[in-house]
């Protein structure tokens, strides 16, 4: 296929509450292609959850987002695609995985019926094979004994467990871009590095592009091909991994380079 | 009712500061038909333009020059009879409100200060109480004592002390583990100087807010009474019982039913607004 | 868990209990003779009123008379009524069963009018929040009594064809029972619906907040599936709970709604009591009623705490 999966350009995003008016992204341009995974780091506010939010062009409630610039799809521009057309491809083509798992299943549905509906939605299927699709995918989530649990409710489950079956409930459609926003901030530190290795193979496996957004620099070491450095809704330093590691340009990008903790800093040289 | 009350004050929490000049002007505007209800019914003997009871052949008129809103089936004027009736009506309301109010702030400052076996006992007993639907347990007492004003202010003072209890209890729970009141214990300040300088001034807000509310409901539940016959005896006029006796003929003179309906309408609407003034402003939902 | 249901159970009795007492000596508090009522005359003579004493128990010590008056209540004997002569029972148990009908509508009626309104006013916020709360803040304001009056009198001067007063039996005609309720059911409903909406409206906007809600949208899920799964489910719980605490008031309001509209339910028996001054029925009305709203009341808190545990940890 020709061009990149996404080509962003000149992307804004204007964020209004009923308290403030917040211009989040101003102008970034990015490409991600097939296969490839990028990620996206900077401080928190710096407009990266924004960015990926205006993707999949999903609002948070109570505010209104003002998207500007383009954003292109396999070639499709999604800025002036229809809500009904935009619905057809959340999950479907650009699935997502938030930050805080212990919010993010609905606490009265057993997971099977989270799952279950995505199904339903994006492949039509119902009933057992919905069923044995969400086994098979908490099995390769890496849930212990998936037949049983796929009953159980939310509160059953730990967080890295939760982290793990949002993952299954994003990747259930085999969608061409995975968006990964802060997956692991909300667990402990042994789980994050299980959860991210999760990402990692099911991204090896499955040949999904992989957005990986974060605020630490040892997260996306490893993990992304390039990466693209945020500050105040722009983008000031992109490049391949290792590049950015090794010659950072923005001064902005050092001081993110220096919050990592040597240790871990030592560990990310692949 | 009484849930409705508990259910409002705690929802207060909700609320955040936003809402200060519109609390102001809820406020206002609630205060304001409050003193012009009271104006009205301290002053009934002058301001109404008939003697309430005075009966006349012109019975059933419609509204005119003479008779603002129409007369009644035996040739009463409505209008004198409502601003009269009002005075019953709110004297019953607001006195047996605030015995409610003193027997609550007592037995609640009691229960939630001294807590441990006087707290279950209080509250256990109140709790029978509470268990009873309003309406039916002040018809079971007024039908039990017999419906004289008296009786009827106490009743009433009986049904809503449970609920005032509780709403001076919970903020007395918390705050007397407050530093402030283990110091002023711990450089020998006396018991009784306690509760009034520390503790009653935290838990006035709620109280405030819930006496509105109680307020409210109590028209209704006066009026109720009165609409069931077991009101203020007859012939001194009462909303609820003039909207009763209006019944039979309201299809030939409307006004005779309107009137005492948009008078208890009116009337609880000023006590809820004033509630929600008073929330706001206060912001209850800080007293923790 | 099951602490927690003996637990209640046990409080239940005890309030019953507590409950029992105070109807029993509201009606030993009546001014007067409690002999003179029953014997419905004064001019009876003094080896009557010993005879009726004998009949009632009167002349045996308090304790003695409560504990044999509850006894019998348990089983369903509240005594004779003083106008009739007959058991109260037979008579409260057909009265009863009306009232339920018409609560029971009210129940519903109040329950799809206050969930489609507070949850239009969530969901649409705007123009159709700030009429939903208007409307909710003046009929919070209007007595269900003066709906009833009102309503009466606007059938009365617009429709007068249309008969809105009085009861049809089900048994007699099932689709005339029902008109026959509707408009009482409504005027009863309204106060309550007005509750329901603001819980309604309270609880989808917390909720709408949740980041699962968020997660369902990026899944692609279409706004009926999001409003139904993961909208109203949560949102209900809370509403369902307060909506049930309203049954008190219900049963309440229906002493008067009955009365405006002469529904012959146990409302209109306590009504035609009271004026009659049949103290045996006043006092098993009393013990009926609140024995249902504790009743009810346990019922929700076990069902609420059960509900709790599954969702919470």
């Amino acid at each position: 296929m020709n061009g990149p999966l996404l080509r962003v350009r000149d992307l804004t995003a204007t964020v209004t509450t009923r308290r403030e008016v917040i211009q989040a992204v101003r102008g970034i341009s990015f490409d991600i292609n097939a296969d490839e995974a990028v990620g996206f780091v900077g401080e928190s506010g710096c407009g990266k959850s924004v960015t990926a939010k205006a993707l999949m062009r999903i609002a948070p409630e109570g505010a209104a987002v003002g998207l500007g610039g383009s954003v292109s799809f396999w070639g499709q521009e999604l800025l002036g695609l229809g809500e009904d057309e935009m619905r057809d491809l959340r999950g479907r083509r650009i699935a997502m995985v938030f930050q805080d798992p212990m919010t993010s299943l609905n606490p009265v549905m057993s997971i099977g019926a989270q799952m279950a509906d995505m199904l339903h939605r994006h492949l039509g299927l119902t009933g057992r094979p919905a069923r044995e699709r969400s086994v098979e995918l908490l099995d390769l989530v890496g849930i212990p004994d998936p037949a049983r649990r796929i009953d159980d409710f939310p509160h059953q489950f730990s967080g890295g467990q939760r982290q793990r079956v949002l993952i299954a409930i994003a990747i259930s459609c085999e969608p061409d871009l995975l968006i990964a926003d802060e997956p692991t901030t909300a667990l402990d530190v042994t789980v994050q590095a299980q959860i991210l290795r999760l990402l990692l193979r099911l991204r090896e496996e499955r040949g999904m592009a992989l957005m990986l957004i974060t605020h630490d620099f040892g997260v996306v070491a490893g993990m992304v091909d390039r990466v693209n450095v945020m500050y105040r809704g722009e983008i000031v330093e992109t490049g391949p991994v290792d590049d950015v590691f090794a010659r950072p340009q923005h001064t902005y990008t050092r001081t993110l380079l220096d919050a990592v903790p040597r240790l871990q800093g030592a560990g990310v040289v692949r | 009712m009484q849930e409705n009350l508990s259910a409002a004050v705690a929802a207060a929490p909700g609320r955040r500061k936003a809402g200060i000049t519109q609390g102001w002007l809820l406020l206002g505007l609630g205060l304001a038909m409050l003193a012009a209800m009271l104006v009205l019914t301290i002053f009934a003997p002058l301001v109404a333009p008939y003697d309430p009871s005075a009966t006349s052949p012109d019975s059933l008129a419609p509204a005119s020059a003479a008779h603002w809103l129409g007369t009644d089936s035996i040739g009463r004027d409505v209008l004198s009879r409502l601003i009269v009736g009002g005075r019953t009506t709110l004297l019953i309301t607001v006195t047996a409100v605030l015995i409610a109010l003193v027997a609550g702030l007592i037995l609640g400052l009691a229960a939630g200060y001294l807590g441990g076996f006087v707290d279950e006992i209080i509250m256990r007993v109140l709790d029978v109480v509470f268990a009873f639907p309003v309406l039916l347990l002040a018809i079971a007492v007024v039908a039990a004592l017999g419906p004289t004003v008296p009786n009827l202010i106490l009743t009433i003072a009986i049904v809503y002390t449970p609920a005032m209890a509780r709403v001076v209890r919970a903020p007395v729970l918390s705050v007397k583990q407050w530093d402030h009141v283990e110091a002023a214990r711990s450089v020998g300040m006396s018991e009784m100087r306690l509760v009034l300088r520390h503790i009653l001034p935290i838990v006035v807000s709620p109280i405030l807010v819930a006496t509105s509310l109680t307020l409210s409901q109590t028209i209704f539940t006066v009026t109720a009474l009165s609409f069931l016959g077991l009101g203020p005896p007859p012939p001194d006029p009462n909303w609820g019982g003039m909207l009763s006796e209006a019944r039979q003929f309201m299809e030939l003179a409307p006004l005779t039913v309107v009137g005492p309906a948009a008078a208890i309408v009116f009337a609880t609407l000023t006590f809820i607004i004033i509630a929600n003034g008073l929330r706001e402003v206060l912001d209850v939902g800080s007293v923790r | 868990m099951t602490r927690f249901v003996l637990g209640r159970l046990a409080w239940m009795a005890a309030i019953l209990l507590g409950v029992s007492l105070v109807a029993f000596m509201l009606m030993r508090a009546i001014p007067g003779d409690f002999a003179i009522a029953a014997a419905g005359s004064q001019s009876v003579g003094p080896e009557v009123l010993a005879a009726i004493r004998r009949d009632l128990g009167l002349d045996q010590p308090l304790l003695a008379q409560y504990l044999s008056w509850l006894g019998h209540a348990l089983m369903g004997d509240f005594g004779s009524s003083f106008v009739t002569r007959q058991p109260v029972l037979g008579e409260l148990a057909s009265r009863l069963a009306v009232t339920f009908q018409l609560t029971s509508l009210a129940a519903i009626i109040a329950a799809v009018m206050g969930v489609a309104t507070g949850l239009a006013a969530a969901r649409l916020r705007g123009a159709t929040d700030w009429l939903v709360r208007l409307w909710n803040g003046l009929m919070l304001a209007v007595p269900n009594y003066v709906v009833a009056t009102l309503i009466v009198l606007l059938f009365g001067l617009y429709f007068p064809e249309i008969t809105v007063l009085g009861y049809t039996p089900f048994l007699e005609n099932p689709l005339a029972n029902l008109g026959s309720l509707l408009l009482p059911a409504f005027a009863l409903a309204l106060a309550v619906s007005v509750t329901v909406a603001e819980n309604t409206r309270a609880a989808v906007l917390e909720v709408a907040n949740q980041d699962f809600v968020m997660v369902a949208r990026a899944k692609g899920l279409k706004p009926g599936t999001i409003l139904r799964d993961y909208l109203m489910r949560n949102a209900l719980t809370p509403v369902i709970t307060a909506a049930g605490l309203k049954i008190a008031a219900l049963l309440g309001g229906s002493i008067l709604v009955e009365t405006i509209f002469a529904i012959p339910g146990m409302g209109q028996y306590l009504f035609d009591s009271i004026n009659s001054r049949d103290y045996p029925v006043i006092q098993a009305i009393v013990l009926v009623a609140a024995g249902i709203v504790v009743l009810v009341n346990t019922v929700i808190d076990i069902a609420y705490a059960r509900i709790d545990a599954r969702v919470q940890m």
